[in-house]
C-alpha cells in the first residue's frame, strides 16, 4: 500500500501503528502550520494581486495585470527595490567581510580576552532591531546626538538635513546600523567554522612559506567555504525580510529614499489602504525570496 | 623579528577593541541616560549622570512595562515549545525520509524560511481577523510559531541526519512505533540540538515585530517591540524615559546572555554544515 507518507513496510497482522499514519502525526502540525500561515497567504498574495480592493471595502474588482503595469512604473517601487539590493550587498561587505576578519583575529591572532570580545561583540544581536533603531535615533539626532558631537570634535560638518534626514544618505545609515547588530552574529558562525580548521593545514603551509594574511587567503579562507556560502544567503534573505530598522528608523522616508520592499507594501496596504497593490508588490519579494529559497536548497546537504 | 610580531599583536588587539568599543558605546550609553533627568540630557546628554534618579524608570513602567515583558514572556515560552514540539518531529520524518512526497514537503519547508512576512501580511492578516484571531495570544504565537518552524527544521535535519541509525534499528525491532522511538531514544540524545534551536527561537519571537503589531494591538496585548515604540512615541522629547524603558526592556536579556553566552556560540557551530 501506498500512502503521501510513505511506504507501509510492517506487514502481517503487527499491532504497531503503519509508518505511513507514524509518518503523518509526526510530519502534519508543522507542515499543516507552514502551509496554512505560509503557502496559502502566498497563494492569496498572488490572486489578490490581480484585484484592485481596500481594507474595508465588500467588492474586489478585477483588473488583471492592471497593478504590475503600475508597478513597472511605479519609482517608488524602483527605490525600493534598489534599496532592498543596497542592503543585500551592503550587509555582505560589512557583516560578512568584517565578521570575517574579526573571526580571524579570535581564532589565530589574538588568546587573552578573546571570549571578553566575542561576547560584546554579540551582544547587540540578542537585542530587538526596534531597541536598536530607537538607541540610533536619538545617536543619530541632528540637534544633540552623539555622532553630531563625534563628527564636530574632529572638526567635520555633519549633514545639514540630519543623519536620517537627508535622502542621499539615510540609506546608508540604516545600512550601517544594521551592520552594527548583525556583525557579531557573521563574526560568531565564521568563528565557527574557523574552529573546523585542522591545525595541521595551517603547518604545511607555514612550511612552505605561508603565513599571515597569506595563510588567511590561501588556507583559511577555501576552508571555510561552505560556511561563507550560508552566511551570504543568511545575509541575503535578511537583506530582503529587512523590515524593522526601517520602520522605525526612517518609516521609508524622507521621501520614500530608504522604502524596502517590506516597508512599502506595508504602506501600500495598512497605511493607503490600496491591498490589491500592495499584493503585488508582495509577489515581486515573493519570487525573489523563492529563488533564494530555492538556491538555499542547492547548496544545502541533502540526505 | 620579535618586534614585527608585537606590532601585529598590538594592530589585532587594536581592530578588537575598536570594534568593541563601536558595539558597547551605544548600549553603555542607553543605560547611562536612563538615569539622567530630562534637563540634563539636553545640558550634558554624554556626561556620566550627576545623581542616580530613576523618575525616568517610573515614567517608563508607567507606559505598561510590567505588561509588554510579561506578554512577551507569554508568546515566547508557548510559541518556542510549539516550534520545538513540531519541528523535531517533523524533521525527524523528513531525515529519515526514502519517497518523494517527503522530500518534496522537506523542499517547501525550505523554501518557507525565505519568505518575509512583509510578502504575505495582506492576506495573512485579512485570514486571521476573518477567523476572529486578531488581538488574540493564540493567534500571534500559533502564526509566529508557523514562520519559527522552518529555520527549525533545518537545523533538526541536519542533525537528525548525523544521528547513529543502530539505535533505532534496534528499538524498531523490539517492536517501537516512530513516535516511541522519536520520544524515548532520539529526544534524550538531542538535548544540545534542541537548547541551540530553542535559543534562536527564543531570541526571534521574543524580537518579532511585525506579526506582533499588526496581530496584537490592544493596549494591554502589546509585546516588548511593539511597547518599545509606543514608549517612543508618546515620550517624544523625554529621552531618559525612552533609554530607561529601552535598558528595562534589553538588560535583563543580555544578562542571561552574559551567562549562557557559551551555549548561544555553540549553538550557531552547527549552522554551517
Amino acid at each position: 500500500m501506498n500512502s503521501p507518507f510513505g511506504t507501509q513496510k510492517q506487514a502481517g497482522g503487527r499491532r504497531t501503528m503503519s509508518s505511513g499514519a507514524s509518518n503523518a502525526i509526526l510530519l502534519l502540525p508543522a507542515l499543516s502550520l507552514c502551509m496554512i500561515f505560509i503557502f496559502v497567504p502566498a497563494m492569496l498574495a498572488i490572486s489578490g494581486s490581480l484585484y484592485s480592493y481596500g481594507l474595508t471595502s465588500p467588492t474586489r474588482d478585477f483588473v488583471g495585470l492592471g497593478n504590475y503595469i503600475k508597478l513597472v512604473q511605479d519609482s517608488i517601487f524602483w527605490v525600493s527595490l534598489k534599496n532592498n539590493l543596497i542592503i543585500v550587498f551592503g550587509s555582505i561587505v560589512l557583516q560578512i567581510g568584517i565578521g570575517c576578519v574579526l573571526a580571524a583575529i579570535l581564532d589565530r591572532g589574538i588568546t587573552f580576552g578573546s571570549t571578553f570580545f566575542r561576547t560584546i561583540i554579540f551582544m547587540p544581536v540578542i537585542v530587538s532591531a526596534v531597541a536598536v533603531a530607537v538607541v540610533w535615533l536619538i545617536i543619530l539626532d541632528p540637534n544633540i546626538g552623539m555622532l553630531n558631537k563625534i563628527v564636530q570634535s574632529v572638526g567635520l560638518t555633519p549633514p545639514s538635513l540630519g543623519w536620517l534626514g537627508d535622502p542621499k544618505i539615510s540609506i546608508w545609515i540604516v545600512l550601517g546600523v544594521a551592520a552594527w547588530q548583525q556583525t557579531g552574529f557573521m563574526m560568531v558562525l565564521i568563528l565557527a567554522g574557523l574552529q573546523g580548521v585542522p591545525q595541521e593545514r595551517y603547518e604545511a603551509a607555514a612550511l612552505d612559506g605561508a603565513r599571515g594574511l597569506r595563510a588567511f587567503w590561501y588556507i583559511t579562507l577555501p576552508s571555510i567555504r561552505n560556511i561563507l556560502i550560508v552566511a551570504v544567503l543568511i545575509t541575503t534573505i535578511g537583506g530582503f525580510k529587512v523590515f524593522d530598522f526601517v520602520f522605525v528608523l526612517t518609516k521609508g522616508g524622507p521621501a520614500n529614499a530608504t522604502q524596502v520592499l517590506g516597508t512599502y507594501t506595508y504602506l501600500q496596504a495598512f497605511t493607503l489602504g490600496n491591498l490589491g497593490y500592495a499584493n503585488a508588490i508582495a509577489v515581486v519579494l515573493l519570487l525573489i525570496a523563492v529563488l533564494i529559497g530555492w538556491l538555499q536548497l542547492k547548496v544545502s546537504r541533502q540526505a | 623579528m620579535m618586534s614585527k610580531f608585537r606590532i601585529t599583536k598590538i594592530a589585532l588587539y587594536g581592530i578588537m577593541i575598536l570594534w568593541s568599543t563601536f558595539v558597547l558605546m551605544p548600549l553603555v550609553w542607553m543605560v547611562l541616560a536612563s538615569f539622567k533627568t530630562r534637563r540634563e540630557m539636553f545640558t550634558a546628554p554624554y556626561d556620566l549622570p550627576s545623581a542616580l534618579t530613576l523618575d525616568s524608570f517610573e515614567r517608563a513602567w508607567g507606559v505598561g512595562l510590567g505588561w509588554f515583558i510579561a506578554n512577551s514572556a507569554l508568546i515566547t515560552v508557548s510559541s518556542v515549545g510549539l516550534i520545538i514540539l513540531v519541528s523535531g518531529t517533523a524533521a525527524y520524518v523528513l531525515a529519515r525520509a526514502k519517497s518523494v512526497w517527503l522530500r518534496m514537503a522537506y523542499i517547501a519547508i525550505v523554501v518557507g524560511f525565505a519568505v518575509p512576512v512583509a510578502a504575505v501580511i495582506v492576506p495573512l492578516y485579512q485570514m486571521v481577523s476573518a477567523a476572529g484571531f486578531v488581538n488574540s495570544y493564540v493567534g500571534l504565537i500559533i502564526v509566529t510559531s508557523a514562520y519559527g518552524i522552518p529555520f527549525t527544521v533545518i537545523l533538526f535535519f541536519a542533525f537528525f541526519l548525523d544521528f547513529p541509525k543502530e539505535l533505532e534499528e534496534a528499538a524498531r525491532l523490539d517492536g517501537c512505533s516512530k513516535q516511541q522511538i522519536f520520544f524515548r531514544i532520539i529526544i534524550p540524545l538531542s538535548g544540545p540540538a534542541v537548547a541551540s534551536a530553542a535559543i534562536f527561537q527564543a531570541v526571534f519571537v521574543w524580537n518579532e515585530f511585525l506579526l506582533a503589531l499588526l496581530l496584537l494591538n490592544s493596549p494591554g496585548r502589546k509585546t516588548i517591540p511593539v511597547g518599545i515604540l509606543q514608549l517612543q512615541g508618546e515620550f517624544t522629547s523625554d529621552w531618559p524615559a525612552i533609554m530607561a524603558g529601552l535598558s528595562l526592556a534589553t538588560v535583563p536579556l543580555l544578562l542571561v546572555f552574559i551567562v549562557l553566552q557559551k551555549y548561544f556560540v555553540r549553538s550557531l557551530a552547527g549552522l554551517g554544515k
